[in-house]
């Protein structure tokens, strides 16, 4: 029997707000240890959550993103369990009266086409704080470090739509992107702003039904989700096959062994509404302006420089999935240059040395307006490709003018006729074979005497202008 | 630490000559009311040794007033009904007024089994913040003293909007000064006819008593009808009980509290210590609040529904009628004595309408009289009616013999 997955994604995201969910220490759980605590978010008896408006707002523009419908009224309720890393004994979590419904992204099929996937809905909760263990001389013992208690998440909670890994990990994908946007998350599984578990089930394909599914935790990056899904699938097939029965449980991804391993079932408690928090009621004005703060979505913004820039879709959309590029682009563009031009730069120079340097455009020196004015000496000739290539990587790191680093460095490519003519005529007197192969009708030689002819003079031969001359001589 | 309080002032908070609101007017507290740098146990092992950080609302308003903080006094474990409460004693002692919780009505009994006048504020009009509560959706800052205006006083000192507690309702302040100026005669107090098949025979003789001093300042009197009325206790307890276990459960004795030595791990060293800690009227409510929010949810939505009706039920009373009468105490019925949870609900049964609704309610010593008991008169107003329903007790006490009425 051939067998399908249902796959459903539960994905945690650390808003970036600047103080936590209900009082106002600092969010940054990387500090020292317990520096970012007061008596709100240490839980200490009399104290009472007070909702950051921030994370409500940030919460809202990230539902927005992903086109959820806010609800009119949300409320908190506690979330019941008792760990170390929760001492007040519950969580507060939005569980019968999310924020946010009925949302949806879309995906590229995996054969091709679009294929849109459905959130159920995305609440607001706080975050627990993080256990640290270690040994004192040969006691094992467990640190609290109550800096990423109560800091503002959002769970988003997909509809069962996601049918295989691929799909999975390109929903995750769709959705960092749409929330990177908003500029209300950084969205990293490395870092552990975003965390995913998956609920996955298997079912005779074609068939509509709903099995007991197997919830996978603990991946800590896109490929790994793909890798967990898949390799769960085929546990599970294999299960089936065998004859035995799937059960309800929690299982651990090892990303060294890359397998899957059942956990010691967790404690589900139950979920209370919280009497101390206020609910949230939303009013329209209120909405109206969180719609306002909303940025233009890469969807939209790719139709647009599809349409305005004459960019081929592909490029539209390469322009716009980031929106420190999207803005890069456009900026660079209006200053008078060939769209297509700077798209091509972006994407085939650009792109790989930020990529390199694991940096962000803004973390660098570059402005648009400097990368206008490399463009433009490579448009009017006064440099090459290679010339243009070398001051950009200079342009990342140091405010000078790029016109100065084309003359200090003298990247200023070489037009001068005369200057050519006894390059040419050097390497044609070195290579006497090679003339004679050409003369027989091997045009491949001009290529490799053109490379000789650049090196010679080193990159900075205007190349149109070298490769006729060269052409010339030879014939 | 004496017999009276587990916690004596010595030092002076108020400036010498500085004229205030409540210039010499001494208050005592229960510690579980926080008082930066008291000791603030809650009367429970559960918060053995924790000292808040913070003053509560109500105590940097009376600080602010001018009151003198006397000390804190015994108290109930987490506010639980009336154990081992040294509160009436401290008011024997010198202190003018006393701050304690009122969950289910442990400030006007108190006062109406002392012959004092005991206040429960409107749900939402004083600050909870500082207040080590159990059950947030009923509980409040309660006042008990010798004399109203007393309470009145305080009153104006600790209500009002507080940003540190943000699930106080945004509404208008309660205008406290208009509880001073008189009353408009003659008003409608209703009898709720469902809640007089509980009293006994003496009871009915102590609360006619009552309500004849009630029409003696002009209150027309009349019988009305809660439908739901029986169903206060079912819904205070499965409500109240859930949120006592959500609340108790950051007592871990981790940070704070008792904590018990054995233990291979952080699992079992909870669960010994919280054994420890927990006396077993409370541990059997927790108990009851945990059956319900982990094996009986549905029983919780249930009371929570039927809550929101009683509230519903209360409002459509009070298009009626300006206040509704019941006695404050039950004579067979000593919480003092409750050893169970059934009991203590038994003893607070006609208390428990004011917490489950949010409303005011505020006991007046008052049917002392032809040799019976006094069971005091207790009158409950329309939430946010806290100021007429103040005026309306003036007017009542004002006609009380031994003159309790300042
Ligand atoms: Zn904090």
């Amino acid at each position: 029997m051939k067998y399908e997955a249902v796959i459903g994604l539960e994905i945690h995201v650390q808003l970036n707000t600047a103080t936590k969910l209900f009082c106002d220490c600092p969010n940054r759980p990387g500090d020292e240890p317990n520096r970012n605590t007061c008596p709100v978010c240490l839980w200490l008896p009399g104290n009472l959550p007070h909702l950051s408006q921030e994370a409500l707002e940030k919460a809202a523009i990230a539902c927005l993103a992903l086109n959820c419908i806010i609800q009119p009224v949300s409320a908190f309720d506690q979330k019941v369990y008792y760990y170390p890393d929760l001492p007040k004994g519950f969580q507060l979590s939005q569980h019968h009266m999310p924020l946010s419904r009925n949302g949806w992204v879309d995906i590229t099929a995996e054969k091709g086409g679009m294929k849109r996937l459905r959130i159920h809905h995305i609440h607001m909760e706080e975050d627990v704080a993080k256990l640290v263990h270690e040994t004192e001389g040969k006691t094992p013992i467990s640190l609290v470090d109550f800096n990423r208690a109560g800091t503002p998440l959002i769970e988003i909670v997909s509809e069962p739509d996601i049918r295989s890994p691929y799909e999975a990990m390109e929903y995750i994908k769709a959705l960092r992107a749409q929330l990177r946007y908003t500029g209300a998350a950084e969205c990293s599984m490395e870092q552990g702003t975003m965390r995913v578990d998956a609920n996955i089930s298997i079912r005779p394909e074609g068939t509509g039904e709903f099995n007991t599914k197997v919830e996978v935790k603990n991946m800590n990056s896109i490929r790994n989700v793909g890798d967990a899904i898949a390799y769960e699938i085929a546990r599970q097939t294999e299960c089936l096959e065998k004859g035995e029965a799937i059960m309800l449980h929690t299982r651990l991804w090892d990303p060294d062994k890359r397998v899957t391993t059942a956990m010691r079932g967790k404690f589900a408690g139950p979920c209370v509404p919280d009497p101390s928090v206020a609910k949230i009621r939303v009013t329209e004005d209120w909405l109206k302006k969180i719609q306002e703060r909303l940025p233009e979505m890469p969807a939209k913004k790719a139709d647009r420089f599809a349409a305005e820039y004459g960019l081929t879709p592909d490029e539209a959309l390469a322009m716009s999935l980031d929106r420190d590029i999207s803005e890069f682009f456009e900026e660079t563009a209006k200053q008078g240059l060939p769209p297509r031009k700077v798209t091509n730069w972006i994407t085939t120079h650009l792109a790989p040395l930020l990529k390199d340097r694991s940096q962000a455009i803004g973390e660098t020196a570059l402005t648009a307006e400097r990368f206008a004015r490399l463009l433009a000496m490579l448009e009017k000739g006064v440099i090459n490709t290679h010339g243009a290539r070398e001051v950009l990587l200079k342009l990342l790191e140091s405010n000078e003018s790029p016109e100065d680093l084309v003359e200090k460095g003298q990247f200023r490519q070489v037009s001068d006729m005369s200057e050519l003519e006894v390059i040419i005529d050097a390497i044609i007197a070195d290579h006497p074979a090679d003339v004679e192969d050409f003369r027989k009708g091997n045009e491949k030689v001009v290529g490799f005497l053109m490379g000789l002819a650049m090196k010679a003079s080193k990159g900075k031969a205007n190349p149109k202008l070298l490769r006729e001359m060269l052409v010339k001589r030879l014939a | 630490m004496s017999d009276i309080y587990t916690y004596k002032n010595v030092s002076s908070d108020v400036p010498a000559g500085a004229v205030s609101p409540l210039s010499g007017v001494r208050v005592v507290v229960q510690p579980n009311i926080s008082v930066r740098g008291w000791p603030c146990d809650a009367g429970s092992g559960a918060l053995e040794g924790f000292v808040p950080l913070q003053d509560a609302a109500v105590i940097t308003r009376l600080k602010s007033a001018g009151a003198l903080l006397a000390g804190s006094s015994r108290m109930s474990e987490l506010g639980f009904g009336l154990v081992g409460e040294t509160t009436v004693r401290a008011l024997e002692e010198g202190a003018d007024v006393a701050v304690m919780t009122d969950t289910m009505g442990e400030a006007r009994v108190t006062a109406a089994a002392n012959g004092l006048f005991g206040f429960k504020p409107s749900f939402g009009v004083v600050s909870r913040f500082g207040l080590i509560g159990l059950v947030p959706s009923m509980e409040c800052a309660g006042l008990v003293a010798r004399d109203l205006d007393t309470i009145v006083d305080v009153m104006t000192a600790i209500a009002g909007k507080d940003p540190n507690d943000p699930s106080m309702p945004d509404e208008p302040a309660v205008d406290l000064a208009s509880a001073r100026e008189g009353f408009e005669c003659p008003f409608r107090a209703g009898v709720v006819k469902e809640s007089m098949d509980l009293l006994n025979e003496t009871e009915v003789r102590s609360f006619k008593a009552g309500l004849a001093r009630m029409e003696a300042v002009g209150a027309v009197i009349q019988e009305v009808s809660l439908p739901g009325y029986s169903l206060f206790r079912t819904v205070h307890n499965t409500v109240a009980s859930v949120e006592a276990s959500s609340s108790a459960g950051k007592y871990d004795s981790v940070r704070f509290g008792h904590r018990a030595p054995q233990g291979k791990n952080w699992n079992e060293m909870y669960l010994a210590s919280r054994g420890e800690s927990f006396r077993s009227l409370v541990k059997a409510f927790l108990f009851q609040g945990a059956f319900f929010q982990f094996e009986d949810y549905g029983a919780f939505e249930d009371a929570c529904r039927i809550r929101n009706r009683l509230v519903g039920e209360t409002m459509d009373v009070f298009r009626t009628v300006d206040f509704l009468v019941f006695p404050t105490r039950r004579t067979g019925h000593d919480p003092w004595e409750a050893a169970s949870v059934k009991a203590v609900y038994e003893s607070f049964l006609l208390t428990l309408p004011a917490n489950v609704t949010g409303s005011p309610a505020v006991q007046v010593p008052a049917c002392n009289v032809d040799g019976g008991v006094d069971i005091g008169l207790q009158v409950m107003g329309k939430r946010l009616d806290d100021a007429r329903l103040l005026c309306a007790a003036s007017a009542i006490a004002y006609t009380v013999p031994g003159g309790n009425a300042a």
